[in-house]
């Protein structure tokens, strides 16, 4: 057992759960999509990115490369939503669905991420 | 070797970046679930903006006041908490950034960048340097001016301070490292394809030893210029295939019998080193009865030398350790240092070497003999150069400079490899021989001739080339013609040439020329120019080479 490897596992599938989540319902009603979630799901692809930063390995670099795609993802989503409501004030059909697309992608990225961690982890033999 | 700057700083940026991330989510969430009143006395709420940039302008201690109403008591009472929170993390986060810039490891790999750039950036020939000291500094000022580029490495710290401070120009890309080390040595270069060789003259010998195999299994087709003081190391350096070793106490043992046996060549070489081709007056050693005063290495040597020359000599074994430890000073000359002296005959005796390895021992030495016998001739071992100018005022007939003469050998193997082969030369004939040498280059090229060496082809002797390469048959005499007047000859003696492993001695005008022939030539600086324009310019040669004689 090792303890930084619960801690990142835990983030990184953390990430991806909560950002399933937020994407999880119809993307064209934004009351289906929680603002806190979002945030949370921010906040830990932000804490996995960190937890990823210094692996000097092929698949380190690759995790933190999904890692980085899924933050830009949500920052853009959590940009627009911002842009939306207090830049142009003006939230259409069309802003939602780019906020739930947007975390979409990174939902994958995200997946991507845990397949990968998941994969090194079933590799290892200790 | 690229990343691991990059890696270095990520990884401590770590724990300072989790813990500005953990300490802004939280007092973010606070601030959006806890009620405010705006100033019509409605409950609001604040939503994520407000929150992201409330909090944004607090922790990095900004301040911009309560935004967007007046907070109320349980926002306040948040506020406070949040304010520790996020400002000891925000101060935290920065303060770690600030000591990683200053952190030695993250400096010690920031220079090391910049060396391998600045390493794989030189694109002329280098050696690696091992050690930066006063030799070492010579060899770079001399062979630097020959298009040669070096690399230096040495442990120390102020060593490289001082080769900065030096402004070696073109540059000098230094590095700290132990020259043993491997990864030092590849870091320098040792295995590109324009690194020449590997100097290593420090004045431990199991170090040398250390480092010529190293270098030879990591690079086996590099020079290496390597200092040995001793017949084993020496055999053990040639059984590794190296063919430049430096033993200054041979050479100047062999100096010493060329002196007293063959003076003329004597002469030719230390010309060729640079010194003048002129015996000025003491600068031959009498034949007559030598007194070694110190039987180290040096000492060694010496007897070596005499022997083959057939000279009687007398040694007087004292030890720098042993007589420092007996009288507390390294100051001779007391009564009972006199008695030994007269013991051995002083009086008698017409030339005395002090070759121990203390300065201030050889200079007493020196100075006591010279009293009891004023017609001595004095010949002094002199280990650093920093005593030099005590030495010269103690007038001493001949003094020799180990630093000096380990500089001076090595600049000339680096960058005048045909004067080094001259020199092997000249040692195989006799003083008849040389003495005619000297008196033609005195004849032709003036009191101090110049050398230059030069290679035959396309850059170099563009003009000479095209004729060549037509088929033409061309002699070394048919170009020796001044371009002012092509019945008189120019001024100039071809001393050597080397064509693929052979070498020929003073080559006969008749020898034609091929091309990639290397020649070394003495003559006067007028003189070298003009045959530079010659070999060059093909007007200038077409004149010198019309043989119809129009």
């Amino acid at each position: 057992m090792n303890t930084h490897k619960i801690i990142s596992g835990f983030f990184f599938i953390l990430a991806m759960t909560l950002n399933f989540g937020f994407v999880y319902g119809d993307p064209t009603i934004i009351e289906q999509h929680s603002a806190y979630e979002l945030f949370f799901t921010i906040i830990v692809n932000l804490i996995a990115t960190i937890l990823k930063l210094g692996d000097k390995t092929q698949l380190g670099a690759v995790l933190l490369a999904t890692s980085l795609v899924a933050d830009l993802q949500l920052l853009a989503s959590a940009a627009v939503w911002a842009v939306a409501l207090y830049g142009v004030q003006k939230f259409t059909v069309t802003t939602s669905v780019t906020i739930v697309s947007l975390a979409g992608g990174a939902f994958l990225a995200n997946l991507v991420s845990v397949i990968l961690f998941i994969g090194d982890t079933l590799k290892s033999k200790r | 070797m690229d990343n691991q700057l990059i890696w270095i700083i990520l990884k401590k940026l770590r724990a300072p970046f989790l813990v500005i991330i953990f300490t802004f989510s939280i007092s973010i969430l606070g601030m959006m679930l806890i009620p405010g009143v705006d100033d019509k006395g409605n409950v609001y709420y604040l939503n994520f903006f407000d929150a992201i940039y409330f909090v944004s302008y607090m922790a990095t201690t900004i301040g911009f006041g309560e935004s967007p109403y007046a907070f109320t008591y349980p926002q306040k009472l948040w506020v406070t908490v949040a304010i520790y929170l996020t400002v000891i993390g925000w101060f935290y986060g920065i303060g770690t950034i600030v000591s990683l810039i200053q952190d030695e490891t993250l400096k010690k790999a920031i220079n090391t960048n910049k060396f391998r750039k600045q390493v794989l950036g030189l694109k002329e020939k280098f050696y690696i340097i091992l050690g930066y000291n006063r030799i070492t500094k010579d060899i770079i000022n001399f062979a630097g001016e020959n298009g040669y580029r070096f690399v230096v490495i040495d442990k120390n710290e102020e060593k490289i301070e001082e080769l900065y401070l030096e402004n070696f120009q073109p540059y000098v890309p230094a590095i700290m490292g132990d020259a043993t080390n491997q990864n030092v040595l590849k870091l320098a270069g040792i295995g590109l394809e324009n690194c020449k060789g590997v100097i290593s003259l420090f004045e431990d010998d199991a170090k040398n030893m250390e480092i010529a195999t190293v270098c030879k299994l990591l690079n086996k087709n590099i020079d290496i210029i390597v200092k040995a003081t001793s017949k084993n190391q020496f055999d053990y350096y040639k059984s590794l295939g190296i063919k430049y070793i430096q033993n200054p106490f041979k050479i100047i043992s062999d100096r010493i019998y060329y002196n007293l046996t063959a003076p003329y060549i004597w002469l030719l070489e230390l010309w060729a080193y640079g010194h003048s081709l002129k015996f000025s007056k003491k600068d031959l050693f009498p034949h007559g009865k030598y007194l070694i005063c110190g039987y180290g290495r040096m000492g060694k040597a010496l007897e070596e030398g005499l022997k083959r020359a057939g000279i009687e000599y007398e040694i007087f074994n004292i030890k720098t350790q042993e007589y420092k430890a007996k009288k507390g000073s390294v100051i001779f000359g007391d009564e009972e240092d006199k008695k030994n002296l007269e013991k051995l005959n002083i009086k008698k005796i017409d030339a005395i070497i002090a070759s121990t390895n203390n300065d201030l021992l050889n200079l007493t030495i020196i100075n006591k003999a010279k009293e009891l016998n004023p017609k001595i001739y004095t010949i002094a071992r002199e280990n650093s150069l920093e005593d030099l100018t005590i030495f010269q005022a103690a007038k001493i007939d001949r003094i020799y400079v180990l630093e000096k003469i380990l500089a001076e050998y090595t600049y000339t193997v680096i960058s005048r490899p045909l004067v080094n082969a001259f020199i092997e030369e000249i040692r195989k004939k006799d003083n008849e021989w040389a003495e005619v040498i000297v008196n033609i280059l005195k004849t032709i090229a003036g009191e101090n001739p110049l050398y230059y060496e030069i290679e035959i082809n396309e850059k170099n002797a563009y003009a000479l080339c095209r004729r060549l390469e037509k088929g033409e048959k061309i002699t070394y005499g048919d170009i020796r013609k001044s371009r002012a007047d092509r019945n008189e000859l120019l001024k100039i003696v071809y001393l050597l040439l080397k064509r693929d492993e052979k070498t020929i001695l003073m080559p006969t005008p008749q020898t034609e020329i091929k091309i990639n022939d290397k020649l070394l030539i003495a003559a006067d600086e007028e003189n070298i120019d003009d045959f530079e324009y010659i070999v060059n310019n093909i007007y200038e040669l077409e004149y010198v080479l019309n043989k119809k004689g129009t």
